[in-house]
């Protein structure tokens, strides 16, 4: 579904992306780790087509499309999902307002009925109880006053509501306690249909006691320095990320 | 002198009623009033050319009864002018304990009493069409709230405008010490009237007035009025003003902060159309120490239409520890559209924290990004974020009846606008 080949990225001429290979199949979930400055943020920022972020080779393939090609909405409406690490307050827009644009561009590009009135309410209420955010916050700004969890829960409670095929999550756990981020892992969990992929960024091994991945990739300078499946994370765990410079050095 | 004022003066030379001698007062006034001209600071970005030659009749009485706009949930107690005419009957209506409203036309003696402690005790006599309505407005209420009194029913005032009719009238209200109300001052009516409508409020002490002033007439019209609060000990003022533009809508909203401890929160939305014209003209004084005053004026503002905002926060020496905002947001929608801004702070204490600020507003490209990442079109996120820009303001209104019910007409106003 997700085919990333060669990838380069640049923010203001400085290249943070240098030849990144990915795969990614239906139903898989796939961690990448690394340490801060890896490019670890810039890959969703990259792959949901931020403008600062410039693709400067390379190809991905999403779903037999060239998603470099399309504009940023074209590319959340095709099935892709980035759950933001800071997502922003916009006061004047009510969360409501917000899902229910979204989620109708969602419908409409799926060539799906759109939703009564009273259908969405009910799905969006039922989305808010599931990651434990007050149906009030409905009506209130977009993220406007939201804790810094509430916020993370948030992004959460779209990517419920709108469905994608594939999932990015930024660090959806920092700054979260122990019971925030079971309810985002459950939440995340809960979506895990055996033909949604999930693409699970993080720095810590935390998150992922309670997402299960098929596949740890750690992310350094830019490229996969090595991958493996669930006990690479424990590894990492154990010895922290200095290891990557000697693999460096003898990569070198 | 423009023609009109001439005719005003004339008419109202012949007015004889238990105001007399105030109007008197203010016909000396407008006598040695010269017509403002650009060259006049107060009316510099708003001309009068459309007003100073135009002959308008008054109506002798309601000839059709227009139906106050409806506004689902408010259950308000409503007061209807028409084109400066009653229509309600004010003896009929079923008051609470402790609310007065009493027609100033033919107030009782111990009524005019008490209105008189509050006619020209609060607005300045500064205003050229405050003085015009001093001196015509037979018509108006007087609205009181008995001490301790707490009212949970809106009172609103329904100012009902047809073409071709010029009318004058006035609010009056006193809020007794620790009283509660929300008032609407709503006006409303499409064609080219000429109106005048000016309120006065008196907080008493400890007292919460939530105040809303809609100046929403057609493009035709020439509204000019003003919202005046005196603030008593601890008293709380919460105002919302919105105007849609017309040929001229002018409105001065002051504030005196003449006791210690209140607050004032002034939001005020315009939203412009085609060649619609709004001003709004505020003064703010802090007389006494201790006093806040938040102000956030925005608007946005399409094709060729102009928005005027001039904004002071006056602190005087003695009003040491005042905290005074004032903010002046404005999203142009087009090429054409102008506005002129000029929010002051003028300061003479020396232990105070303000802030004042203007900004012609540019949406966020991160917000853009934000909407446009769940798959909202680029054109449709600008709408969204556009409006969200006032939409903020209305979703600060206390009354939700009435955010419930502005915030679809704004929009759909916005939407025409952005078509065009």
């Amino acid at each position: 579904m997700l085919s990333i080949k060669n990838l380069h990225a640049s923010i203001e001429g400085k290249e943070i992306l240098k030849g990144l290979n990915l795969n990614v199949k239906p139903g898989e979930v796939h961690a990448i780790m690394g340490p801060n400055g890896a490019g670890k943020s810039t890959l969703g920022y990259v792959l949901s087509g931020r403008e600062e972020y410039e693709a400067t080779s390379g190809k991905v393939e999403f779903e037999q499309r060239d998603l470099l090609e399309l504009e940023v909405d074209e590319r959340a409406r095709a099935g892709l999902f980035l759950a933001f690490q800071y997502p922003v307050e916009i006061p004047g827009v009510s969360n409501m307002e917000f899902l229910k644009e979204s989620v109708s561009a969602a419908r409409k590009e799926r060539g799906q009925e759109q939703l009564t009135a009273a259908e969405f309410l009910k799905a969006a209420r039922a989305a808010c109880e599931q990651v434990n955010l007050p149906v009030e916050f409905l009506r209130r700004g977009v993220n406007e006053g939201f804790s810094g969890g509430e916020k993370k829960r948030n992004e959460i409670m779209q990517m419920i509501m709108l469905e994608p095929t594939l999932c990015i999550l930024d660090e959806s756990d920092s700054g979260l306690d122990i019971d925030a981020l079971k309810v985002v892992a459950d939440g995340v969990n809960s979506q895990r249909d055996g033909k949604r992929s999930f693409i699970v960024i993080t720095h810590y091994q935390r998150l992922l006691d309670f997402i299960q991945p098929d596949f740890v990739h750690i992310l350094a300078d830019g490229k996969i320095a090595k991958s493996g499946g669930p006990e690479l994370a424990k590894e990492v765990e154990a010895s922290g990320y200095a290891w990557l410079e000697n693999h460096e050095e003898a990569n070198a | 002198m423009s023609q009109w004022l001439a005719n005003v003066i004339d008419r109202a030379s012949s007015v004889n009623d238990w105001l007399s001698p105030v109007r008197q007062e203010a016909l000396t006034r407008l006598k040695s009033t010269s017509w403002p001209t650009r060259r006049t600071e107060e009316w510099r970005y708003t001309s009068l050319h459309a007003l100073a030659n135009l002959t308008l009749n008054e109506a002798t009485n309601s000839k059709a009864l227009a139906e106050a706009p409806v506004v689902s949930n408010l259950n308000s107690i409503d007061i209807v002018f028409v084109d400066g005419v009653p229509a309600t009957d004010l003896t009929a209506l079923n008051l609470p304990a402790g609310l007065t409203i009493h027609s100033l036309a033919n107030a009782s003696e111990a009524i005019q009493q008490q209105a008189s402690k509050v006619f020209n005790q609060v607005k300045p006599d500064a205003h050229l069409f405050g003085l015009v309505n001093d001196a015509l407005a037979l018509q108006g209420v007087f609205i009181n709230v008995a001490a301790g009194v707490q009212l949970e029913q809106p009172i609103r005032v329904v100012n009902l405008v047809s073409a071709g009719i010029e009318s004058h009238n006035r609010v009056l209200v006193n809020l007794g010490a620790n009283a509660q109300a929300t008032i609407i001052e709503h006006g409303a009516g499409q064609g080219n009237s000429m109106n005048t409508a000016f309120a006065e409020y008196v907080i008493g002490t400890e007292a919460k007035l939530e105040h809303y002033r809609f100046a929403l007439h057609g493009e035709e019209a020439i509204h000019i009025g003003g919202c005046h609060f005196k603030m008593g000990e601890s008293s709380r003022l919460n105002s919302t003003i919105v105007g849609y533009g017309s040929q001229i809508s002018r409105i001065d909203t002051d504030v005196v902060h003449a006791a210690e401890h209140a607050l004032a929160k002034m939001n005020c939305i315009y939203l412009l159309g085609p060649k619609e014209h709004f001003d709004l003209h505020s003064l703010i004084e802090h007389v006494v120490p201790n006093g806040t005053t938040e102000q956030n004026a925005r608007g946005i503002v399409g094709d060729k239409a102009r928005a005027v905002f001039s904004g002071r926060i006056l602190i005087h020496r003695d009003a040491q520890k005042t905290l005074a905002e004032l903010h002046n947001r404005n999203l142009l929608m087009s090429r054409g559209a102008q506005i002129s801004t000029t929010p002051a702070l003028e300061i003479y204490a020396d232990d105070v924290q303000c802030a004042h600020g203007a900004t012609i507003a540019e949406i966020a490209e991160e917000d853009l990004y934000y909407l446009q990442a769940r798959g909202i079109s680029r054109k449709q996120a600008l709408i969204m974020l556009n409006f969200g820009f006032i939409q903020e303001l209305v979703s600060q209104m206390p009354n939700k009846a009435l955010a419930a019910w502005l915030e679809p007409l704004l929009r759909e106003r916005f939407a025409t606008m952005e078509s065009e």
